[in-house]
């Protein structure tokens, strides 16, 4: 097989990644790599879904267009090949559907990971966590840490000290709530960095120390010094009073405490004058400092600083204490039982020390694991999607096969990577964009031109005027490094390339529009729907926004006052958005805790009521008894679904959407039945938190974050939401400083910038994040922006004098203001910007109607067919009736246990007649036999039993008998199919050779007290034993009058004969 | 089992008809329909239990046509054709998996170190059984083809990678079988592979028939080879005769046959139906049988993706047709079930949530009924529990019982922990339980009745499995034990008898033996069909190629072979629709079935196109839409309330309504420490101490005010939460002493300033407009020198108020507030009243005061330099003057029964109702008397 090569490419929005990374595929096949040999990696099955039917519908195409077939064969550089040759691959990509390996990495690593159980310290099999259970879990390991192990555990004494430090001078009453915030918030960092000397270490963070500590201690004495220095100072008397000010509100600070105006004032005039202190502005005048006194404000400063730095420092290490507290237990008791969530499988995969050995295809070599053997795979290529969004710790768990397919003296294995670092907007979630370049450097320094570089520029998705729009924000090089100094301008500029569009003769409208608040944007962006009519027209339309409650708002909005089929595409709480789920939960909640009255009232306001009240329901208790009892019983979906029937006729023939909601609750009910819960609270919340994600149904404006829009595409985008202060805001939270090669330098809970700012560490921290918080702003704009096909508008206030670095004052550095108005159709809009065809939706003719297909299927006539009749079935054994005391059926004595009844029925079945001595001969073999005595004695004296004997003597004066023992039997009788087993029936012929009459024995081995328990149980045996007496009938082939049935109770030895009825 | 001795004849039944009733022609041979038709010296062996059924119940009918009985054949699946040659002294699957688990608990793994890389975590014993139900799993995986761990080895031969690993594997087998040894048991795969060696010819057979059974256990095959030394051997192959090259001796499909075979699905793109999900998947099933309704046997449905099956059940209830899964539902689901988890969970622990957790048991509480005679009351009961949580957050019962001693559920708890807790497993349980069902009994003509007992004997059989073993095993805990039976019973399966014309839900492998001329499938997805394992940690493919497990490769003939079977016997008079799914429930994409594909390459392309095409896009999701609007009984106005009441209703008056006139009010089952309001009460207790303490009125040395503070928190806690507190309690009384012990500084600082304690918790009523408002004043303090007189009210808050921010805010723009309500001094913008508190306070004492009064806040906030006396500066009478106007309009407004309109502007999680209202307050609301929303 030819050498393949490697390849990174560079692919700007639209410019068919997937395309790309489909037509690799093909080569590679088309180069005979076998389709398992071929690992094809991305971030949602949605996406590898999508990647395996455009790799067959390609094929297929090929298979039977000629045309089609030529254009393939270029694209993939197999110029020779036909319609012949991808129908044969088509055929071999369909028989070896099943072994692709087209997936997302979690997929991919929990698959490894179920391979390699016992190598990484798992007990077996485990079951990934999705959100909800993982929410669940937290719940118990909570509860358990809050539950008081007999006394105060030292455990617990430690998490309190933890606690109070974490939380520091302001105390947290709420302990569950605060925890709850600090796991979400922390929990990601804590299992990057279990290492506690990570951990608000002042060492690993200044290891040169810092003019700040052991500063501290001197803060009173240098407070002393600068009020006497100070004194003989001859200063206005605004400045006294403010320096009087100043020394009372030092007085009281504590770090962590807002500074008072005065202090705050000083000091941070104080930094100005930093380090010399020369001369220092209060009350608008500068004043000289006597040395005396620079130096004592210095110190004080430092101790103040110093002050602030320490206690974060505590705060950090309290933090970590807490957190490594909560993850013990949690480890323990959710980890080890199995239960991971797609993260937890990284990390135990996640070569290095403690981690696991990383993956090989090698044999033998040493602490690795091998795969080929495990997976049945023998991996030789790798294409990995949207890279930019891979994280270090994905990349490190694949770096080692990579690196020998790489490595790969004889060329035969090959990488391939793909994704677009203008495009990295998942860095928040661990998504790592400088992997690209290093990766590409890592291999091709060593050896220049291992990997190829390709960039992708060319635009298949937009059309002319929104690749325009692109070109002029993104590629305003200047511009940019203006509002994003140092590093983020830099990398974006580096990779820059200006787009072009594929779709040169395609019409399109781009331009940004002004709007004062959200209400006007809101407004001009329904003007806008309303001008270009998209769903009419046939076209997509999607309006991109920030936050998902954003969406939500503006999705209400354009459904209420535009009346348009708006979806907001963020998951809806589809059990309690709506009128009957929050009815439903409180009939539970009513039912479970009686004492709830607002969910009883709330009942009691429905219809529902009604309902209670004419199924005599309505008393809470009968109420609670009835619903526990269902749940219990059946479950919450069978229960809460009775319910539903009960007040779905009192719903609008057409409420549709209420029925819909109906069958998602009812859904979700069985989704939590399935966790064998039946926990009133559990469910509660769990349908709480219950979320869909509606489909992306046709002909709706679709409302959604940039993040969510990521890789779709539309006709028509509006983005009416991009204001914001500033764009390089570093996201608040724990400052993680990681080192060069990932690994992490240390952690801090960061102090507030007028602290930071003073440090040169901090500072330099500080810089980088608002770098890479610049960068990703970048790339979701550039992601909003390229999501459009044919017309993109932007509608933001003006920027003006504003001197906020937001969105629209990128746009206004590289668009220009220059503008008053735009004009879109007949619309004439306030605006800066435009570019294409203000008509350009005029032109687009609306789409032909689709027809609805049909859902019912073709019917058989029920005549129609040879089949065998279906009849209900019964089992005489099972024709039991009457009331049965409960409790016996739970004690543990053996002599009511089935086996022992088995074992008596097999030896009675063992007696044909009861000859003299055969007892005895019966007795020996038996106990030869080691038949359990309890058993053999029954059995012997029933046999002893003169007033059993009729049932084992040979009756006298007939001409022939026969015995039937154990015989089982098929019938139908009346319509019914009859099956069962017949323990003893004696049938005698007269001397014409006819049956005379035949006797039906039932054994009942079961442990009957006394007479009148006897006679109750004859009773119920009664319908059992009839329907006995008609199968020997038919068996026989008898009238009815000649069978008699009897039963015998081998506990108490009697028979009663059963009176046919 | 490759190919069958000569003797072993092989016959054929074409599949133009359905196989059942050619199937029972087949066994009745030569049968002339006078007398039973008598198959008692036959045995048959057929795929599944279920399929044996359908045999017997065709045989039946087949008789009933002339009007007979039938002796049956005796009818065996194959695994039971191989386990019942299996002699006593074998160990039970419970019995080989302990074993196990004590293999592993007492394993040196550094001597294992190829099947335990790594050291395991700390050896619990519920990570021992979870390995070793794994291990359990392998075993009779191998056993299936005659091989037990130590076989391995050898049969893999020497050149494959993970020798050494299976060697190890082979120990660990080993000492298994020596631990059951101990017991004089046997392994159970071993023991059938031992049975299987030369098993006594089975009596009163006369000849064996291994009906249309397409992949029979290996072992099985073993047996009948030897069978067939003594015995005639039928192999009967649903198939017409010229396919005999597509099968093996035995009737299996062969792999090399079948893998590229070109399957005949006649008029396929009608009959296939790419749906959206399962759930559509169901919905197109449902709709189908809905058209059919009762007539019964003409429909089958199969369900070859068991996430369908629920979502079939659903539809099918929701059709109002009944449906039946013969595979039976795991007693998991069992109202028992919950009931012993709940008990067990009392054994564990007697947490207080465990008590809890039991108490919402109608079996348990059916007790408490029959126990303490009918005038108890189950709600009552449930009430009293949450009552007892949300003021007490008792830890355990006995904390719980300190709180409420005379419940005599409770002790009915205690009892039964007492029941549980002495002497050892099962007996504990048996004993709990009689005493738990003793007044009960069943009426086994009530189906659910007949279920309870049902499941009651095979908890009883759990019970005594356990016992057998119980004894044997040592080191392993009562509670373990607990969670032993528990997941034996949960695991056990309970089969409901079919009811009359129910639509049966057929896995794929029974559906050979379904013979409705119409048969729907679901779930016709890769992975489901055909069947492909992927993902053992030991077996991977390729050794179970070299040990002759069954592979995927086999599993794809056999689908192959059944999916052509149930078209062909289809292809005239009858009719197969196979739906598949384009997503999971999940939403994952799913891949169509391979079996689907298998077309003259010609086809693919199409096919392809077809099966890989759009779904029928479902309608958009209809608007939003309300089902009704909550309808609020009407209630008298009060006559009385709270100053509190006041801020309420300037708040929200229909939120008023809810809370103060119709006293709606949750229970939170899961509070697990204070709320605001218990840590309020908390503080004021031990405030309120200092204040009625004499000695203290004059303390000005804030050590002793802390001491005396913080010992009265100590009182207090104790009084109310008991000795032993749950960690947020802790952390929370940790709290409440921080804000005291700065409480005791401003106080010493306040009584320094000259102010003494007057009067504390001082109560008053006010008549305002013919409403009665009562409250009571935290603490009042007279100036000693001056003689002022302040009203103080404690404030617990995380954030220090300000008291002029928490009455008045500042008037919106379009402000809604009622006239009485707002209040405009000078030039300033207009204020609205948000509370009256401290105005009425002065109002209520202002007959007992000669000179200035003033008012504030005493704040005990969360960072302690905050803490303080906040005073109202500038509360002016003009000010006094505009609260009492406000008062008198609230009176008014309450008592006139005004509680309309709503706030709309209250944050939902903010809200105590948030659950009853979507998309608007008026909106979801009709008021009675109000005018109610446009
Ligand atoms: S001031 Fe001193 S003496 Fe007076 S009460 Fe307080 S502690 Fe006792």
């Amino acid at each position: 097989m030819t050498a393949i090569g490697h390849v990174m490419i560079l692919a700007s929005a639209g410019s068919g990644k997937t395309y790309a990374l489909t037509n690799r595929f093909l080569r590679l096949l088309a180069l005979g790599a076998k389709p398992e040999r071929i690992v094809a990696l991305t971030f949602t099955r949605k996406a590898a879904g999508e990647f395996f039917e455009v790799i067959l519908h390609k094929l297929a195409r090929a298979a039977g267009d000629p045309g089609f077939a030529a254009e393939l064969a270029r694209d993939i550089e197999v110029p020779a090949f036909g319609p012949a040759d991808f129908l044969r691959m088509l055929r071999g990509v369909a028989d070896a559907m099943h072994r692709l390996r087209l997936g997302t990495f979690d997929g991919f690593f929990a698959r490894v990971a179920r391979n390699f159980p016992l190598e990484l310290g798992l007990a077996g099999e485990f079951e990934i966590l999705q959100e909800h259970a993982a929410r669940r879990e937290r719940g118990r390991v909570l509860r358990r840490m809050f539950e008081r192990v007999g006394g105060l555990a030292a455990a617990q004494r430690e998490f309190i000290e933890a606690f109070k430090r974490a939380t520091f001078g302001g105390d947290e009453k709420r302990l569950g709530a605060q925890l709850d915030r600090f796991i979400d918030e922390h929990q990601e960092i804590f299992l990057e960095v279990p290492e506690r000397d990570r951990w608000g270490n002042a060492a690993r963070i200044w290891p040169d120390g810092g003019e700040w500590f052991g500063a501290a201690a001197r803060r009173e004495p240098a407070a002393q010094a600068l009020r006497t220095a100070l004194a003989t100072l001859e200063l206005s008397e605004k400045q006294r009073a403010r320096w009087a000010a100043f020394f009372a509100e030092l007085g009281d600070w504590a770090p962590g405490a807002p500074m008072g105006a005065a202090l705050e004032y000083i000091f941070k005039n104080a930094l100005k004058a930093w380090p010399e202190l020369a001369e220092i502005m209060v009350e608008r005048k500068n004043h000289a400092l006597p040395p005396g006194a620079r130096a004592a404000l210095r110190l004080l400063l430092q101790a103040l600083i110093g002050q602030e730095f320490d206690r974060r420092l505590e705060v950090t290490r309290g933090i970590y204490a807490v957190l490594s507290a909560y993850e013990a237990v949690y480890h323990d008791t959710v980890r080890r039982a199995g239960k991971l969530t797609f993260g937890d499988v990284q990390r135990l995969l996640a070569p290095g020390e403690g981690g696991a050995r990383s993956l090989s295809r090698v044999a033998a070599e040493e602490g690795r694991l091998f795969i080929d053997f495990r997976l049945d795979a023998e991996i030789d290529h790798w294409l990995l999607d949207e890279f930019q969004d891979t994280s270090f710790g994905q990349w490190s768990v694949l770096k080692n096969l990579i690196d020998e397919a790489v490595q790969d003296p004889t060329g035969a294995r090959s990488f391939f990577y793909v994704g677009d670092v203008k495009q990295s907007v998942f860095a928040w979630r661990g998504g790592d964009p400088r992997l690209f370049r290093e990766i590409f450097n890592h291999y091709n320094d060593g050896a220049p031109g291992t990997i190829a570089e390709q960039h992708l520029v060319k635009s298949y998705r937009s059309a002319p005027p929104v690749i325009a729009l692109v070109n002029a924000v993104f590629g305003a090089a200047p511009a940019i490094a203006e509002l994003f100094p140092g590093a983020a301008s830099a990398e974006w500029n580096r990779e820059w390339r200006d787009h072009e569009s594929a779709r040169p003769q395609l019409g399109g409208h781009a331009a940004w529009l002004y709007a004062d608040d959200e209400s006007d944007r809101f407004a001009t962006a329904l003007r806008l729907l309303h001008e270009i009519e998209p769903l009419e027209r046939g076209l997509t339309c999607a309006l991109l926004v920030q936050k998902n409650d954003t969406a939500a708002r503006l999705a209400d909005y354009l459904r209420h006052e535009g009346g348009l089929p708006a979806v907001a595409e963020s998951d809806l709480h589809v059990c309690v958005d709506h009128p009957l789920g929050a009815v439903l939960l409180a009939l539970v909640k009513a039912a479970a805790h009686p004492g709830d009255t607002l969910a009883r009232e709330h009942v009691l306001m429905t219809p529902l009521a009604a309902r209670l009240a004419e199924e005599g329901l309505a008393a809470p208790e009968v109420l609670t008894q009835r619903v526990l009892g269902q749940i219990h019983a059946e479950g919450f979906e069978r229960t809460m679904d009775t319910w539903w029937r009960r007040l779905e006729p009192r719903l609008a023939v057409d409420d549709a959407f209420t029925r819909e909601r109906a069958r998602q609750f009812m859904a979700a009910a069985g989704l939590f039945d399935a966790t064998g819960s039946r926990d009133v609270a559990e469910f509660i919340q769990f349908m709480e938190r219950h979320t869909v994600r509606e489909p992306d149904a046709v002909a709706v404006v679709r409302v959604m974050t940039i993040h969510k829009a990521k890789g779709l595409g539309f006709d028509v985008v509006i983005l009416p939401d991009l204001e914001g202060t500033r764009l390089d805001g570093r996201r608040d939270g724990l400052a993680v400083q990681h080192a060069a090669n990932r690994s992490v330098a240390w952690v801090l809970d960061l102090p507030g910038k007028l602290f930071a700012e003073q440090d040169a560490v901090l500072a330099a921290h500080l810089r980088a994040a608002e770098a890479d918080a610049g960068y990703e702003n970048l790339s979701l704009l550039y992601v909003a922006m390229t999501r459009a096909k044919r017309a993109m508008y932007l509608v933001t206030k003006p920027s003006g004098k504003s001197t906020s670095r937001n969105f629209p004052k990128l746009l206004a550095e590289t668009l220009g203001e220059a503008g008053e108005s735009v004009g879109v159709g007949k619309l004439e809009l306030a605006g800066a910007w435009a570019v294409g065809d203000a008509d350009w939706h005029t032109r687009v003719a609306p789409p032909p109607v689709a027809l609805p297909r049909t859902m019912e299927l073709p019917r058989l006539d029920p005549a129609a067919g040879s089949r065998s009749r279906r009849l209900p079935a019964r089992r005489p054994s099972d024709e039991k009736d009457g009331t049965i005391a409960a409790a016996p059926i739970f004690a543990l004595g053996d002599r009511v246990s089935t086996e022992f009844g088995t074992q008596v029925h097999a030896l009675l079945a063992e007696v044909e007649w009861l000859d003299a001595g055969e007892l005895a001969v019966l007795g020996h073999a038996w106990a030869a036999r080691k038949i359990e005595t309890g058993v053999r004695e029954q059995v012997l004296a029933c046999l002893r039993d003169p007033g059993l004997a009729a049932v084992w003597q040979r009756p006298a004066r007939v001409a022939r008998t026969e015995v039937w023992r154990e015989r089982a039997f098929e019938v139908v009788l009346d319509g019914m199919w009859v099956t069962g087993v017949l323990d003893r029936v004696v049938v005698e012929w007269g001397a014409d050779g006819r049956v005379e009459r035949a006797t039906v024995y039932d054994f009942k081995t079961g442990l009957v007290a006394d007479e009148p328990a006897v006679e109750a149980a004859a009773r119920r045996y009664a319908r059992q034993l009839e329907l006995y007496r008609r199968v020997v009938v038919s068996l026989a082939g008898v009238s009815d009058s000649m069978v008699g049935s009897e039963v015998v109770f081998t506990w108490v030895r009697r028979r009663i004969v059963v009176e046919s009825r | 089992m490759d190919s069958p001795p000569a003797n072993v004849r092989r016959h054929f039944l074409a599949w133009d008809q359905p196989l059942l009733n050619q199937a029972a022609a087949f066994l009745a041979g030569e049968w002339d329909g006078r007398g039973p038709l008598d198959l008692s010296r036959l045995l048959v062996v057929v795929p599944t239990r279920q399929s044996g059924r359908r045999l017997r119940e065709a045989l039946a009918g087949f008789a009933a046509v002339h009007r007979q009985a039938v002796l049956p054949p005796r009818v065996l699946a194959p695994e039971a054709f191989v386990s019942r040659l299996i002699a006593g002294g074998v160990a039970s699957p419970l019995e080989s998996q302990l074993a196990w688990t004590e293999v592993f608990r007492g394993l040196e793994f550094g001597e294992f170190r190829d099947v335990f890389p790594v050291d395991p975590p700390e050896r619990t014993f519920a990570w021992a059984v979870r390995l070793a139900q794994q291990f359990v799993r392998l075993q009779s995986t191998l056993a299936e083809a005659g091989l037990t761990l130590a076989g391995v080895g050898a049969k893999a031969g020497e050149n494959f990678p993970e020798v050494q690993r299976w060697r190890q594997m082979a120990e660990l087998g080993r000492r298994q079988a020596e631990k059951l040894a101990v017991l004089g048991r046997a392994g159970g795969p071993a023991a059938r592979l031992a049975a299987g060696e030369n098993p006594p010819p089975p009596e009163g057979v006369d000849r064996i028939v291994l009906l249309a059974t397409p992949d029979p256990l290996p072992l099985a095959l073993a047996v009948m080879t030897q069978y067939a030394r003594v015995l005639p051997v039928q192999v009967v192959v649903f198939a017409p005769e010229q396919e005999a090259a597509a099968f093996d001796g035995w009737g299996r499909p062969l792999a090399a046959a079948w893998e590229q075979r070109v399957l005949a699905l006649p008029d396929f793109e009608p009959r296939v139906h790419l749906c959206a999900d399962p759930a559509a998947q169901a919905e197109r099933a449902v709709a189908v049988a809905r058209g059919y309704g009762q007539s019964d046997g003409v429909l089958g449905i199969g369900v070859a993706d068991p996430e369908a099956l629920p979502l079939l059940e659903r539809e099918l209830r929701h059709a109002g047709l009944a449906g039946f899964n013969p595979e039976g539902r795991a007693r998991r689901g069992d109202g028992l079930f919950q009931l012993l988890a709940a008990l067990a969970g009392l054994v564990r622990e007697d947490s207080f949530a465990a008590v809890q957790t039991l108490a919402r048991c109608p079996d348990f509480l059916a007790y408490l009924r029959a126990r303490h005679g009918e005038d108890f009351s189950v709600a009552r009961f449930l009430a009293e529990l949450d009552a007892l949580h949300a003021a007490h957050l008792p830890a355990d019962l006995a904390a719980a019982r300190r709180h409420a001693p005379h419940s005599r559920a409770l002790g009915a708890v205690a009892e039964l922990r007492a029941l549980l807790t002495t002497g050892t497993f099962p007996q504990t349980a048996a004993a709990a339980l009689g005493a738990i069902f003793a007044a009960r009994r069943f009426d086994l003509m009530r189906p659910a009745d007949a279920h309870a007992a049902e499941a009651a004997g095979t908890w009883a059989e759990v019970m005594r499995e356990v016992r057998s073993v119980a004894g044997r095993f040592d080191d392993v805990a009562e509670a373990e034990w607990w969670d032993v039976a528990l997941q034996l019973y949960g695991e056990s399966k309970r089969t409901d008898e079919k009811p009359a014309g129910a639509v049966e839900l057929q896995g794929w492998l029974e559906l050979l033996w379904e013979d409705a001329p119409h048969l729907v499938v679901a779930g016709l997805n890769d992975d489901c069909v055909p069947e492909a394992v992927a993902g053992d940690p030991f077996l991977p493919e390729s050794l179970r190629e070299r040990l002759g497990l069954k592979t995927n490769g086999a599993r794809f003939a056999r689908d192959a072979y059944l999916l052509q079977a149930l078209a062909a016997c289809r292809a005239t008079g009858g009719r197969l629709d196979l739906l598949l799914g384009k997503t999971s429930a999940a939403g994952d994409p799913l891949r169509p079935s391979r079996l689907l594909l298998r077309c003259v390459d010609a086809e693919l392309p199409r096919r392809i196109a077809f099966l890989f095409g759009a779904v029928e896009s479902a309608p958009a999701t209809p608007a939003w839409h309300r089902a009704w609007r909550l309808r609020p009984r009407l209630a008298a106005p009060p006559a009385r309330v709270a100053v509190t009441a006041l801020r309420a209703w300037l708040d929200c008056p229909f939120r008023f309504y809810l809370e103060r006139v119709l006293r709606m009010e949750a229970v939170d089952p899961t509070k697990t420490e204070l709320d605001a309001l218990d840590f309020g009460t908390l503080c004021h207790a031990a405030l309120e101490a200092m204040g009625n303490e004499p000695v203290l009125r004059d303390c000005t040395e804030a050590k002793v005010l802390r001491e005396f503070l913080l010992a009265a928190l100590e009182r207090e806690a104790a009084r109310r939460f008991g000795a032993e507190l749950t960690l947020p309690l802790m952390v929370q009384l940790e709290s409440a002493r921080q804000r005291l012990s700065r409480a005791a500084d401003v106080q010493a600082q306040a009584r320094a300033e000259g102010w003494v304690v007057a009067a504390v918790e001082r109560k008053f009523k006010l008549e305002v407009g013919g409403l009665i408002v009562s409250g009571k004043i935290d603490r009042i303090d007279r100036h000693e020198r001056t003689g002022a007189v302040r009203v103080l009210d404690y404030k617990t808050s995380d954030q220090p108020a300000q008291p002029w921010e928490a009455h008045l805010r500042t008037a919106r723009r379009d402000e809604t507030a009622r006239a009485f309500a707002r209040f405009a001094s000078g030039d300033e913008r207009e204020q609205v009243w948000r509370d009256l508190q401290l105005p009425l306070y002065l109002r209520a004492m202002a007959g007992e005061f000669s000179g200035e009064a003033e008012c504030g806040y005493f704040n005990l906030p969360k960072a302690a330099t905050e803490t303080g006396i906040a005073r109202w500066d500038g509360y002016t009478p003009e000010l006094a003057a505009a609260a009492w106007r406000c008062a008198e309009g609230v009176a008014a407004a309450i008592r006139a029964g005004e509680f309309w309109p709503p706030n709309e502007n209250v944050r939902a999680d903010r809200d105590a109702f948030a659950t009853l209202f979507h998309r608007g307050v008026a909106e979801s609301v009709i008021f009675p008397g109000a005018e109610g929303p446009r």
